[in-house]
């Protein structure tokens, strides 16, 4: 919650992002007026009738059966994760394991946000943990401002090319120890 | 601002009370819940139930159903009707309030009659917070 | 002008390097690649000219320089390079945070050894990815992008990478030497070759990243 979802993709899409936020009622725990409570959808037009959908879900376990629809639907995540948040490692291991099944089909990049604003984990304390928990997976992850539209761009561009070449060299699913 | 409502104690109680209400009221009811905009449990009927997953997708589909009329330009959604086989929830705002009345409905209910079961508690809720 | 690689590599550097004047980037990438490799506890100072000295403490995994570097000299004249020996208890070299030396190091490893392969890298090996560098905080063109991506699927060889990504050899080379100076780059002489599935030219254009870009305008 609050790393910047909705902003992200109000960056990226060339319509209107249709969002569907309400009043928060948790302001003391993150200090947002509003919070999304199914999903922000924006779309980049690629072609005469091809688009790229871009789907924001809601964080908070409430809404994980929204996490389950995305899951079928997706090829990709970009993953944000609030450097400024009382665990960000924790939450960022939570949604890697959550959204495995990305990973594995297609790709996920990581966008630490507000990395600037408090003194969080550095980024190599995040690879520390990348690596510990889930040996073997090479990741992106960036820091981004996600209402800087060049660096978000950056950032899906980098998921793009990483699904295309993980296509096309034919990359297995890494094995898992459980 | 109704910040927190499900936090309220008061609140909280209130809510529960009128949903025991509109139990009494109607026996075709099977489940009945208020939640607020974004998400959270406030009250259910049958108490024990665990609400929290049912809050989170009255809540989204709420959002969806605004979503959906300014869309289409026709407004705000003035009430939300899911029918199936077995019952079927209608849903609707709590006037004036950031809160939510969902409520399940047998078979034995005409929806117009479920409709104004649900309205007519929403409007009792919404005096009783004024 | 020959480079005595084993000497800077296999002994820990006098407190000043014997530094003749040069210009770019090669002396002090191999000064600064013999301290990480090594885990010398020593700071290092280059003075160049026209600039501030630029300082490096690689305790804190960070630099100082007054020089931005999105004003990066390609062709810096190095007057001077310096170790100062340090020691784990020892304060800062500067006032911290300074900067991410990876910055520096990104910036320093694409702009030495002229396009071609850096001295502590073998002929006959395959590299890969070990970790994605912050492209955020890096200038980078998409093509890096591309080869950073195929680094991370597969090991490839400077020519086979080159290939894979349709670029110059040399360019890819320089992006070897810049991850291989960061240290996230994986070197093997025994990984076999990848193979990429075959793709047409039309492919290739059609592929949704060369839409996307397009659409972006980049």
């Amino acid at each position: 919650m609050g790393a910047g979802k909705t902003t992200a993709i109000q960056s990226l899409s060339e319509i209107e992002v249709v969002r569907t936020e309400a009043n928060n009622s948790e302001r003391h725990i993150v200090d947002k007026a509003t919070t999304t409570v199914a999903l922000d959808y924006g779309e980049i037009l690629v072609g005469a009738q091809e688009k790229v959908r871009l789907y924001g879900i809601p964080g908070q376990r409430r809404f994980n059966f929204m996490w389950t629809i995305l899951k079928k639907r997706a090829k990709g995540m970009v993953l944000l994760v609030n450097s400024d948040s009382p665990d960000p490692i924790g939450e960022m291991i939570f949604f890697l394991e959550e959204f495995r099944v990305l990973y594995d089909r297609g790709g996920v990049v990581i966008g630490v946000t507000r990395a600037d604003v408090m003194p969080g984990p550095t980024l190599a304390e995040i690879y520390d943990a990348l690596e510990r928990t889930n040996p073997g997976l090479v990741i992106p992850v960036f820091t981004v401002d996600p209402r800087v539209r060049n660096q978000m761009q950056n950032l899906l561009l980098t998921l793009v090319v990483n699904i295309e070449m993980r296509a096309a060299f034919g990359v297995p699913t890494v094995a898992r120890s459980v | 601002m109704s910040t927190g409502l499900h936090l309220k104690p008061d609140v909280v109680e209130a809510a529960s009370t009128l949903l025991a209400e509109m139990n009494a009221a109607t026996s075709s009811l099977t489940y009945a819940a208020l939640l607020t905009d974004d998400g959270f449990d406030v009250a259910r009927f049958p108490v024990k139930t665990d609400g929290e997953r049912f809050a989170g997708m009255a809540s989204s589909m709420q959002a969806l159903g605004d979503a959906v009329t300014h869309e289409l330009n026709i407004g705000d959604s003035e009430y939300i009707i899911i029918a199936s086989g077995k019952g079927h929830v209608v849903q609707l705002r709590v006037p004036g309030q950031e809160l939510v009345l969902s409520a399940l409905f047998d078979n034995d209910a005409t929806v117009g009659h479920a409709l104004a079961v649900t309205r007519s508690f929403a409007q009792k809720m919404a005096d009783l917070l004024a | 002008m020959t480079i005595d690689v084993e000497h800077v590599a296999g002994e820990p550097p006098p407190e000043t390097v014997d530094f003749p004047v040069t210009v770019g980037w090669t002396q002090a990438a191999m000064a600064v690649t013999a301290v990480l490799s090594l885990n010398t506890p020593v700071h290092i100072r280059m003075v160049i000219e026209g600039h501030e000295p630029l300082l490096i403490d690689f305790r804190h995994h960070a630099f100082s320089w007054s020089t931005p570097l999105e004003d990066f000299p390609v062709d810096a004249v190095h007057t001077r390079l310096e170790t100062v020996p340090t020691s784990a208890d020892d304060p800062p070299y500067f006032e911290l945070p300074g900067q991410d030396l990876d910055g520096l190091l990104w910036e320093m490893g694409l702009n030495s050894f002229g396009g071609g392969p850096a001295v502590w890298l073998s002929p006959g090996e395959r590299y890969s990815l070990t970790r994605w560098p912050n492209l955020t905080q890096h200038s980078h063109n998409l093509r890096q992008v591309q080869m950073i991506a195929v680094l991370g699927n597969a090991y490839a060889s400077t020519a086979e990478l080159a290939a894979f990504a349709g670029v110059e050899v040399s360019e890819a080379q320089r992006l070897i030497n810049a991850l291989s100076l960061m240290r996230i780059l994986a070197r093997s002489a025994a990984a076999p070759a990848a193979t990429m599935a075959p793709q047409t030219a039309a492919a290739k254009r059609d592929s949704l990243f060369a839409r996307l870009r397009k659409r972006l305008g980049r």
